[in-house]
């Protein structure tokens, strides 16, 4: 295990402009994820952990504080350098799938590698979708996939490019509860085989139970956080 | 190549289709016309070149300059020569006064003679055409001649000092005689014979034409402008525009037109392509935010986007192009049937326009929907509601203009044929937007109050203001469009047919001998049954205005002085003309009692500076004659009349021995009877116009069938813009009517729902759609095609009806799917 955490997060803090004045989104939070860990971000609706997980990789800027994923100052870049850095080392899963519809479950999985120029793509991909059980619906278009098969997709998608840190918001957020156990087994069996570090939101006790670490957010700071 | 795959992927899930499908529309239409175009203006080029012998004729009174045979003959431009003059032929004791035309090998350039062996043959079995020119020592005389000096074939005719013998009679001939400058019948005689007939002594008045053709007219052109700083004031330029007018003029509208309807179908094209742009840039604003949380900057995704684009483009124009030539190809193929006429091809021009105007069209339709693409930040993906900057509707409508402009000029090359379509364009769409507001606000008002089915129906289209107002004004451009272009068609097929009336003279009758005037006058009146009108005609020079000698530079700027004219004298107003200054004779009061009246064509009129009052003198046959301007006549040439610039009282010109001119009008059925007539005026020349108007009437013909197919493409882009907007609609829809199935309201209830609000809409725009077009003519027909303008009442009630209903049922066929299928369906399709 390398000697740089994964996620070091300095005093961060998210103020919007509204119509009736500043809106204080996230006080300063400070936390620390070392490689390999499994993080569960639980906390009201409302209490900012979106707006945090979009900080921690880098899709959002936050107003004050330092985020460095990996070594790289994330708040000390420009939105093509983030995106330099979440090429390969960073991976999503969402609660609403968020497959393309154009492409097949196959090409969904195949473009992040594509994107990252990889020659394999295809046999990378086709490897995943048959991990994830879903070997006989590669041709097939996401509407014509249950809930549940799609975010199988998606997390095929999440793992085939190999990120050393994976982001999940509410995966299981749209799913029964039966699908939604199926779908978190998969995640850890591959965030065990693969070592990579997880991040994940959720409300649902089951799921934040199964990580090593909890963090409870509550009107945006963190009020009890475990493990640390 | 990621981008190539992903274009393909695109292509498979179907979300292409509606761009690709318009954009090869666009190029379709645009390319069908472009080279349908292109080529019918080669052909007719090459139909009234036959006329002319040549494409350009460079006309003067002595020989070219020598080395310009070599310049000619290194840009590779053909040339042969004719040299026209007028002399007395003699066979045996009879003799006859001529106009000799010697003709050099190669002589017509375009074109062919039609001879025959017997004089006055009419049937096709008798007439044959020939490609060459008579042999050495033989001449082609025509029917006057031949019977005035009892020629039979083989006959010897004695040209000057040369002895020839009679090959053949001349019935048409290519470069054929003008009417107001023919003398005497015509003798064709090979150009080597010349030297031997002595007759052309220094001197002599001689007609040297140089005639000049090229397949490229842009290599021809820049010959002819090489020559024109070498050429001195008895030397001009002939080409079929200026020796047609009429004809040019039918043409320019008709490309005009043709070109006018290319661009409005490419328009609908464009806001289809531009309908289709908006709903691939909704669906694609996720995967961009997707592929950018994966690590791709925005100058990767402007890559990858650039290239589909260009692919997409490329493909697509290729396509476009393949179905235009074929639709050309059909329409030729049966325009060559119908017409016996062989057409020309196309040259490489039109092909590559076409091809370029389709990624010009991506560009100004597409790539402004698509631009902020790119920009669309990565935390979109994990906030649906974030809202993203997009282009302003002004910046996509700037683009399109400009578009449309690009196009426009780059096919006419007029820029303001372009400037005029352009901003009544900009002008219609935004008055068409304001009313679609307005109109959309007036009936929320009244039918505030409805209640079920309309109240559902109206609380959509409240919902949406801003995007019911965008389909209403949608819907409203491709009707409008559509109505310009059936409007215009019938008005301008309408305008040709009057420009050539059905009765105009198609026969001219020049020469005729006084004596011989009342005689042929009362048989025609007999033969004919219509009362024709003979021209007493004297030939004369205008030399001084108010006893001054006009300037040399008057003399370049006024044809009328650098020739003989024609003067006339009549009685009474010709038919074809109005006075616009001055009296007519019996009530005009002239300054003194011995001065002669004129009346002068407006035209020379206003170049020469005359004013009524003013003294003219002119040089009849070494005689003068001098006359005081009384009124100013304005002429109609269209009319086919014998017009003249100069008219005089009665009875001035008698003392110049004038001879008599008529046209008449002729039924083929009577031709037999005037060879018959001519027969027994053996000095009369007969000039027959019948060809010229039958290939004008052709050539009408083909362009309004090319006018009518373009209209045909025009209303496939009408149907498909209609499409797209419903189909852009249709996702909100699925999940609209998939909830209210959900909630528990009936099939009918949806159903009624939908087509009331399409049917509302279609409604409005068909309002909006008359009231643009009405404007859009009246601009098109005033500045542009220069025709009268007058409202089209009946289509105040057609439009509004005819997209009540076409729009319903449109959106009723296009939302059946979310009727009929399941609301659960619905729902995950939409998620
Ligand atoms: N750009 C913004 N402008 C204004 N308010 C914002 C903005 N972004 C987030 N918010 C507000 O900040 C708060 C936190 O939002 P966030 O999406 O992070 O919550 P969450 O914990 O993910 O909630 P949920 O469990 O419902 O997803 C919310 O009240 C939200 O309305
Ligand atoms: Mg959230």
């Amino acid at each position: 295990m390398s000697l740089v955490p994964m996620l070091d997060v300095h005093a961060i803090t998210k103020i919007v402009p509204t119509q009736e004045g500043d809106l204080e989104i996230l006080r300063p939070i400070s936390l620390l994820i070392n490689a390999g860990e499994s993080v569960a971000i639980t906390g009201a609706s409302g209490s900012g952990k979106s707006t945090l997980l979009g900080i921690l990789a880098g899709l959002d800027t936050p107003t004050a504080g330092q985020v460095y994923l990996h070594g790289h100052c994330l708040t000390a870049l420009d939105e093509e350098g983030r995106a330099q850095v979440r090429a390969g080392n960073v991976g999503f899963i969402f609660q609403s799938f968020q497959l393309l519809p154009g492409l097949t479950a196959l090409e969904n999985v195949m473009l992040p590698l594509e994107l990252h120029g990889n020659k394999q793509a295809k046999t990378l991909a086709m490897n995943f979708l048959t991990h994830v059980g879903l070997e006989s619906r590669m041709q097939h278009y996401p509407p014509q996939l249950s809930g549940g098969e799609q975010q199988r997709v998606a997390i095929a998608r999440a793992f085939a490019s190999q990120p050393k840190i994976l982001f999940a918001d509410e995966p299981t957020g749209n799913l029964d509860s039966h699908t939604g156990n199926k779908i978190i087994d998969l995640l850890f069996a591959l965030n065990r085989e693969q070592g990579t570090t997880l991040v994940l939101i959720t409300h649902e006790e089951r799921l934040a139970a199964r990580c090593e670490r909890r963090i409870e957010l509550a009107a945006g700071a963190i009020v009890t956080s475990e493990g640390i | 190549m990621l981008a190539a795959k992903l274009l393909i992927r695109h292509w498979r899930s179907g979300e292409l289709k509606l761009l690709s499908l318009s954009l090869i529309l666009a190029v379709t239409v645009l390319s069908a016309i472009a080279i349908f175009t292109n080529r019918l203006h080669a052909t007719l080029l090459i139909q009234s070149n036959a006329v002319l012998g040549a494409d350009t004729v460079i006309s003067g009174s002595h020989p070219r300059a020598a080395h310009w045979q070599i310049e000619a003959a290194e840009a590779g431009i053909k040339t042969t020569e004719s040299v026209q003059f007028s002399s007395v032929v003699y066979a045996g004791d009879a003799m006859q006064l001529a106009s000799i035309k010697a003709v050099a090998e190669g002589y017509p350039l375009r074109g062919t003679f039609e001879l025959s062996d017997q004089p006055f043959a009419l049937q096709a079995g008798d007439i044959q055409a020939v490609q060459g020119i008579p042999a050495r020592g033989e001449v082609w005389v025509d029917s006057r001649l031949f019977t005035a000096l009892q020629l039979t074939l083989g006959a010897k005719l004695a040209v000057g000092d040369a002895e020839l013998r009679v090959a053949h009679l001349v019935i048409r001939e290519p470069d054929g005689l003008n009417p107001l400058s023919a003398f005497g019948a015509r003798v064709v005689m090979n150009a080597l014979d010349l030297p031997q007939t002595q007759v052309l002594q220094p001197g002599s008045e001689v007609n040297y034409r140089w005639l000049l053709a090229h397949d490229d007219p842009q290599k021809l052109g820049a010959f002819v402008q090489h020559l024109k700083p070498q050429l001195d004031p008895h030397q001009k330029i002939i080409t079929v525009d200026n020796a047609q007018e009429r004809l040019g003029n039918t043409l320019e509208t008709a490309n005009k037109f043709l070109l006018l309807t290319a661009v409005i179908a490419v328009l609908l094209a464009g806001v289809a392509i531009a309908i289709a742009a908006k709903q691939f840039a909704d669906r694609h604003a996720n995967s961009v935010a997707l592929m950018k949380s994966l690590g791709a900057s925005a100058a990767r995704v402007r890559l990858l986007y650039g290239v589909q684009l260009l692919l997409l483009g490329s493909t697509a124009s290729g396509i476009g192009l393949a179905c235009g030539s074929l639709i050309q190809a059909a329409v030729v193929s049966a325009l060559q049937m119908a017409y016996q006429q062989p057409f020309v091809g196309a040259s490489l021009q039109p092909f590559v326009l076409s091809f370029m105007s389709g990624i010009l069209c991506l560009i100004g339709f597409a790539l402004p929907a698509l631009w902020f693409l790119p920009q669309v930040p990565p935390l979109k993906i994990l906030r649906q509601s974030l809202m993203l900057s997009r282009p302003q509707l002004w910046v996509q409508g700037l683009c399109a203009a400009l578009a449309v402009l690009g196009l426009v000029v780059v096919f006419s090359g007029d820029w303001r044929l372009a400037g005029v379509v352009t901003l009544a364009l900009l002008l219609v769409l935004a008055l068409a937007l304001l009313a679609a507001f307005g109109l959309l606000k007036l009936c929320q008002r009244w039918l505030a109050n409805a209640g079920g089915v309309w109240r559902l129906a109206l609380a959509s289209l409240h919902k949406k203001s801003n995007h019911s107002a965008m389909q209403i004004l949608v819907f409203a451009i491709a009707m409008m469009l559509l109505l310009t272009m059936s409007i215009l068609r019938n008005s301008l097929i309408d305008e040709w047919k009057l420009q050539i009336p059905k009765n105009a003279p198609n026969h001219y009758l020049i020469n005729i001998p006084a004596t011989d005037a009342p005689v042929l006058q009362q048989q025609l009146a007999q033969g004919l049954g219509q009362n024709s009108v003979l021209m007493p005609n004297v030939r004369g020079r205008l030399v001084t205005i108010n006893n001054v000698e006009p300037s040399e530079a008057t003399r370049a700027k006024e044809n009328a002085l650098q020739r003989e004219l024609n003067l006339t004298w009549s009685t009474t107003l010709p038919a074809s003309n109005t006075l616009v200054k001055g009296q007519w004779w019996t009530i005009w009061q002239r300054s003194a009692a011995d001065v002669a009246g004129v009346s002068v064509e407006e035209g020379v009129a206003k170049n020469l500076g005359l004013q009524l009052g003013d003294t003219l003198r002119f040089s009849i046959g070494g005689l003068t004659l001098t006359a005081e301007i009384a009124s100013v006549r304005q002429l109609n040439w269209q009319s086919m009349q014998l017009n003249y610039f100069f008219i005089f009282e009665p009875g001035v010109l008698d003392a110049y021995s004038p001879t008599y001119m008529s046209s008449i009008h002729l039924e083929a059925s009577n031709k037999a009877f005037l060879y018959q007539v001519l027969r027994e005026h053996p000095s009369i020349l007969l000039l027959e116009f019948e060809r010229i108007l039958n290939s004008i009437q052709v050539i009408m013909d083909q362009v309004a069938q090319g006018v009518q197919l373009v209209l045909y493409l025009t209303l496939l882009g009408g149907a498909l813009v209609l499409w797209a907007a419903v189909m852009s609609s249709l996702d909100t829809r699925k999940q609209e009517a998939g909830l209210l199935r959900a909630l528990g309201a009936g099939r009918r209830l949806i159903q009624g729902s939908v087509l009331i609000e399409f049917a509302l809409m279609g409604f409005l725009a068909g309002l909006v759609a008359i009231l643009g077009a009405e404007c859009l003519i009246f601009g098109l027909q005033k500045w542009v095609f220069k025709i009268p303008v007058q409202p089209h009442l009946v289509y105040w009630l057609i439009a509004p009806a005819c997209g009540g209903l076409g729009v319903a049922l449109l959106g009723y066929f296009g939302c059946r799917p979310i009727l009929t299928t399941p609301p659960i369906i619905v729902l995950r399709e939409a998620a």
